[in-house]
């Protein structure tokens, strides 16, 4: 053979050995920590619920937020372990003690192709805060949280450029990051040219996921949003199931119908996690289901002429040493649950540990004989010799039916103390309404459940300093000042330490009888991989792979 | 005849204006909806802004005479919580879901329970007439929900998921629930069936019939069955109306996305749009099905044709 | 056969008696509290089996309260619905049949379209709206229930006296001066009576079927208080981990209802065989 030949030859039979190996690597699967995964897959998601709307100014519950969350996002994001991270804000920091600035990421876009830059955000305040709604040409909803409320002190907001903001109080307010920050964002074009009521058909938004199709009750779809600017999901698709018992959600995890499902009830969590092919996780969330009690002043509901019975504190407390909630925590709920003495919910920014309320009811007896109520012949009776009762309303069904049962061995507990509890079973409708009208009776109470949408934990100590639904124990004057000293600390280290006086003194002035702090447990198939639970609302699905 | 049709008409639209009438006042004693659609954190001030917007706040007979003026053109106005248009949310879980639902349970219940019935009335006290009566009377005393909850435990828990136990879209998912609504009407028509048939068998017209010497099939198929239809019928037509009732539960157990599920949650939710339009959507229904009931039993039975019943 | 029709519904009889006479007893029978909690006890099987114990032979539910003691006290609120929402539907029923089979006319007219509009109303539907107003309690369950179920007997109570109206004894009473109201009572009556008792035995069964149906949806009987409805809601979600729960009221039901149903039957064979069969 020649030489030339050779060469050829040669390089033939390199070109063919070489081809094999090209052909692998071209066809080697992707994979996650070494697991081959299916990146067209589409991942299934069973919910308890259907978001009726998916506007964000219409309300951030939890379920909601599952829905909205996948879709639009916030200037604010969170991390796994609950802090905040950029999201489509890259920085943001106090110019002066009256001024924010939020530095906004670049290049991104709407699924649509809108760009998202300072002239969305300053159309979604204009949404929040109701101003300039005409001049946008677009009409008002009904809102779940009325930014010009509950936060008047936000005077105006500016575009430096197209991606910077400035936001300008008239007083200084250190969570503005968190209380703005964390509402999602529409798209201003898009919304003022299909008007807000498309909201809720087919909304495009910022997030990692496209919405696909919409079947109401049944089910949403989505896609993976290509140009997202974050971490992308590993699976092309996903569909949120709604499916409302929760037997047959557990039924079509285990028939592998679905691969994840929300809101394992805490009996069945534990059956589940012997199951070698399911994986149980658990996160503790900010719900916190309390009491509330009437302890308003004659003046400020419809009393008839009377006080709340339980205007004085002494008896609130005695009523917190009332609850067992080791017995409820591990009974009723099988570890999913954590008792929390301080108001703000453990995984909220900050929280400081407070003395937990211990169980006993010797000590709650002895409290409430200090506050005048000695036991009489059927239970505690006061000098006038009217009895302690308890008028207590219950939502049933509206938080669970490990709620409903918590109430059902409380109302025993209390009970066992001297205190005559008789419970009146409504509606969530009907309870709200009652709170609104003032309706609620002097030795009235209700049960019910707080979460927070934002990052800081002064959402929680805000509901006893403004007139709100649930605001039956407002602050007095002490506290309302040593309140409005958080509100208004820009120092970081002295704001944590004023939260931290707030959250003591609360503890011992009781305003509500704690109850729990929910812990939210998930359960998936093994082909789930990365999946993790927030302690936010909804569930994050960004960086989630499911095995081949 | 075109008289009587003429009558049943207007009558038909005088029971569907009645129906709505009296939801339009009841839901509106129910409660104030805007105290549902805001934070718990809500003031007054923001609840009563919320009013103003969704338009509560201007007089109940104002509320009713725009209501009369665009309900017939189909506007039932903009569901509160969804604000989309209420008649088409109610026609979107109508069609295809509910609609399917109460198909398969029409057909179950009054197909099958013929040939049951005539068999257990022709076979008297043999096994199928024993069977029959047994399985009727167990099925016609249990709570639906719970036939649907043991159905759920042995076929999708029990048996490894041979059939599911939510959702829809497949014909597999229709079954349990389908089944489920169709049990107790089943149970019933096939005891009606026999009941009639058993009577309908010793009238003279029969035994001349047979003993004309035509063939037993034509007699019992022909002429017995005809006649034992007409109380089945009447009372199809009410069980029809209970029927599309028996849904909201069934499609509660079942998840089924139907009207039933947007009724339950339309209205502890206060969404009196939503709720207008779902009842007014029954109403025609119950009137339309009792309207072919009430012309089919004319068909088949002149007799009962010549008093005026208002049944 | 007749002896095993007799017989069956003997049974049947049996059942509802025994029924009955356990809910009057019930306090006296019943081996524990029904509404106290008790955490610790929660979920106790059945004493057959592991885990079980003699103290709550049926179990626990998931407050640690004795499944025998809430059945037999759920005996109480599942009869008295049944019966007392019955009555009054047969009372507020009858009386507005006679009065409109009576005298006729626009009466009539009125009576029987309101009685339409009634029947086209998604029953369900009614009681929520209904219910979500006036709020749950024994009481009004048995008001709703009772109220909206007046139809039926206003039409068969209506086409019985119609067809007496005409009828020779009645006419001789009117001429002898007879006022309208004793006609209708000594007369008019007693004739209703029977195709209405066959028609009211069926409807006590519904009831029960549709007071659980209630406290399915949440409706119901609110709790703590025992009904069998509630049970079988509150054991909804443990169909698997707590079967007894759901299984023993379900039984319950099937077995008064069925009870009632078979007496029913028998009814209807002996008093009024031209009633619609099988309502």
């Amino acid at each position: 053979m020649t030489s030339p030949s050779r060469a050829l030859l040669s390089a033939v039979l390199l070109l063919l050995v070489s081809l094999p190996s090209t052909r692998a690597s071209a066809q080697a699967p992707p994979s996650v920590d070494g697991v081959p995964i299916d990146p067209e897959a589409e991942l299934v998601v069973a919910l308890t619920d259907d978001t009726t709307n998916l506007d964000p100014r219409m309300g951030m519950g939890s379920i909601r937020s599952n829905y909205i969350r996948q879709v639009f996002e916030s200037l604010v994001d969170v991390d796994r372990q609950g802090k905040p991270v950029p999201g489509l804000a890259l920085s943001w920091k106090p110019v002066d003690d009256l001024t924010w600035e939020f530095a906004l990421r670049k290049g991104v876009t709407f699924h649509d192709g809108e760009p998202f830059n300072a002239d969305t955000v300053l159309f979604n305040l204009d949404r929040m805060f109701r101003k300039n709604l005409d001049k946008h040409g677009i009409k008002d909803v009904p809102a779940g949280t009325s930014f010009e409320k509950i936060y008047p002190f936000v005077s105006r907001w500016e575009k430096v450029d197209d991606s910077t903001v400035r936001i300008v109080t008239t007083e200084p307010a250190p969570t503005l990051w968190d209380f703005l920050g964390r509402e999602p964002l529409v798209p201003r074009a898009w919304t003022i040219k299909h008007g807000v009521e498309a909201l809720n058909e087919k909304p495009v938004g910022t997030g990692p996921w496209k919405l696909v199709e919409w079947k109401r009750k049944d089910h949403m779809r989505f896609e993976r949003h290509d140009g997202y600017w974050g971490t992308a999901p590993l699976t092309k698709r996903l569909r949120l199931q709604v499916i409302p018992e929760a037997a047959a959600r557990i039924a079509a995890l285990r028939a592998g119908q679905v691969h994840l499902v929300e809101a394992v009830p805490p009996l069945d969590a534990e059956v589940l996690g012997r199951d070698a092919s399911l994986r149980v996780v658990s996160s503790v969330q900010k719900l916190a289901c309390r009491i509330y009690l009437n302890g308003r002043t004659k003046d400020k509901y419809e009393s008839g002429g009377r006080d709340g019975v339980y205007l004085d504190p002494r008896v609130r407390l005695a009523l917190n040493y009332a609850v067992n909630r080791d017995a409820i925590i591990k009974k009723i709920f099988h570890g999913l649950a954590l008792p929390n003495a301080s108001p703000i919910a453990t995984v909220a920014y900050g929280y400081a540990a407070q003395a937990p309320y211990p169980y006993d009811p010797a000590q709650a007896r002895a409290l409430l004989a200090e506050a005048g109520w000695k036991p009489g012949p059927k239970g505690l009776v006061n000098a006038a010799g009217e009895s302690l009762t308890l008028q207590l309303l219950l939502p049933a069904k509206h938080y669970g039916q490990a709620f409903d049962e918590t109430v059902a061995a409380v109302v025993e507990m209390l009970k066992a103390v001297g205190v005559q509890v008789s419970v009146q079973t409504l509606d969530f409708g009907t309870l709200l309404q009652t709170l609104t009208r003032g309706t609620l009776p002097p030795n009235g109470g209700f049960a019910a459940c707080r979460t927070s949408n934002n990052l800081d934990g002064d959402d929680f100590v805000r509901d006893w300093a403004t007139t709100t639904l649930v605001n039956w124990t407002p602050y007095p004057p002490e506290l309302l000042g040593l309140y409005q000293a958080t509100r208004r600390q820009v120092d970081g280290k002295k704001r944590l330490a004023a939260l931290a006086d707030l959250q003591r003194q609360v503890r011992d002035w009781a305003p509500v009888v704690s109850l729990y702090q929910e812990k939210k447990a998930y359960a998936h198939s093994v082909r789930v991989l990365r999946f993790t639970p927030t302690q936010e609302l909804n569930m994050d699905f960004r960086g989630v792979a499911l095995r081949r | 005849m075109r008289a009587f049709l003429l009558r049943r008409l207007v009558h038909a639209v005088f029971v569907v204006w009645g129906v709505v009438t009296v939801v339009f006042f009841l839901v509106r004693l129910t409660g104030d909806p805007a105290a549902l659609l805001v934070d718990q954190t809500a003031t007054r001030e923001e609840i009563a802004r919320t009013r103003t917007l969704l338009g509560l706040d201007r007089p109940l007979h104002v509320q009713y005479l725009d209501f009369l003026r665009d309900a017939p053109r189909g506007d039932f106005g903009l569901s509160l919580r969804e604000r989309r248009p209420a008649m088409r949310m109610v026609l979107e879980h109508f069609w295809p879901a509910t609609a399917q639902l109460a198909f398969a349970a029409i057909v179950l219940s009054t197909v099958l329970p013929i040939p049951l019935g005539v068999v257990a009335a022709t076979r008297r006290d043999g096994l199928v007439d024993h069977a029959s009566r047994l399985g009727s009377l167990f099925l016609q005393s249990m709570p639906s929900f719970w036939l649907g909850l043991m159905l759920i435990l042995l076929f999708a828990v029990g048996l490894g998921g041979l059939l599911p136990a939510y959702g829809s879209g497949t014909l597999r998912h229709l079954i349990l629930p389908a089944v489920t609504l169709a049990a107790a009407p089943l149970a019933q028509n096939v005891r009606l069936i026999r009941a009639g048939m058993l009577e309908v068998l010793q009238h003279d017209y029969v035994r001349t019939a047979r003993a004309k010497g035509l063939g037993e099939r034509r007699v019992v198929y022909g002429h017995a069955l005809r006649n034992a239809a007409v109380p089945f019928l009447t009372v199809s037509g009410l069980s029809l109306g209970f029927m599309l009732s028996g849904t909201i539960v069934i499609e509660t157990v079942f998840s089924w996305p139907g009207l039933g599920r947007l009724i339950v949650q339309a209205v502890p939710g206060r969404d009196f749009p939503v709720i207008q339009a779902a009842v007014f959507v029954f109403a025609v229904l119950f009137v339309a099905v009792n309207l072919v009931v009430d012309l089919l039993q004319g068909w088949l039975d002149p007799r009962a044709r010549v008093f005026e019943r208002s049944a | 056969m007749r002896v095993r029709r007799h017989g069956v519904a003997l049974v049947g009889l049996i059942v509802v008696v025994a029924s009955a006479v356990l809910a009057v007893l019930a306090p006296a029978v019943a081996p524990d509290d029904p509404v106290r909690n008790d955490l610790l006890e929660r979920l106790t099987p059945p004493m057959w089996i592991e885990g079980g114990s003699g103290r709550h032979p049926l179990g626990t539910d998931t407050l640690g309260r004795d499944v025998v003691s809430r059945l037999l006290y759920g005996a109480r609120v599942s009869l008295v619905v049944g019966f007392s929402a019955v009555v009054l539907a047969g009372a507020l029923g009858v009386l507005l049949g006679l009065v409109a089979g009576y005298y006729g006319g626009r009466l009539d007219d009125l009576l029987m379209r309101a009685g339409d509009v009634q029947l086209a109303f998604p029953a369900l539907v009614l009681a929520i709206a209904v219910l979500a107003v006036v709020g749950s309690g024994l009481g009004n369950v048995v008001l709703v229930l009772g109220v909206t179920g007046w139809v039926t007997y206003a039409r068969i109570a209506r086409a019985e006296t119609m067809s007496l109206r005409h009828r020779e004894f009645v006419e001789s009473a009117r001429a002898l001066g007879a006022r309208d109201a004793a006609i209708l009572w000594r007369h008019v009556l007693p004739n209703v009576v029977p195709p209405l008792v066959v028609v009211a035995t069926f409807s006590v069964a519904r009831t029960i079927i549709a007071e659980a149906s209630l406290s399915f949806l949440g409706l119901g009987i609110p709790p703590p208080a025992p009904s069998w409805g509630a049970m079988l809601d509150e054991g909804r979600n443990y169909l698997t981990t707590g079967w007894w729960l759901a299984l023993f009221p379900g039984l319950a039901i099937l077995g008064v209802v069925l009870g009632i149903n078979v007496v029913g039957d028998w009814l209807r064979d002996a008093l009024d065989p031209r009633v619609e069969r099988g309502i």
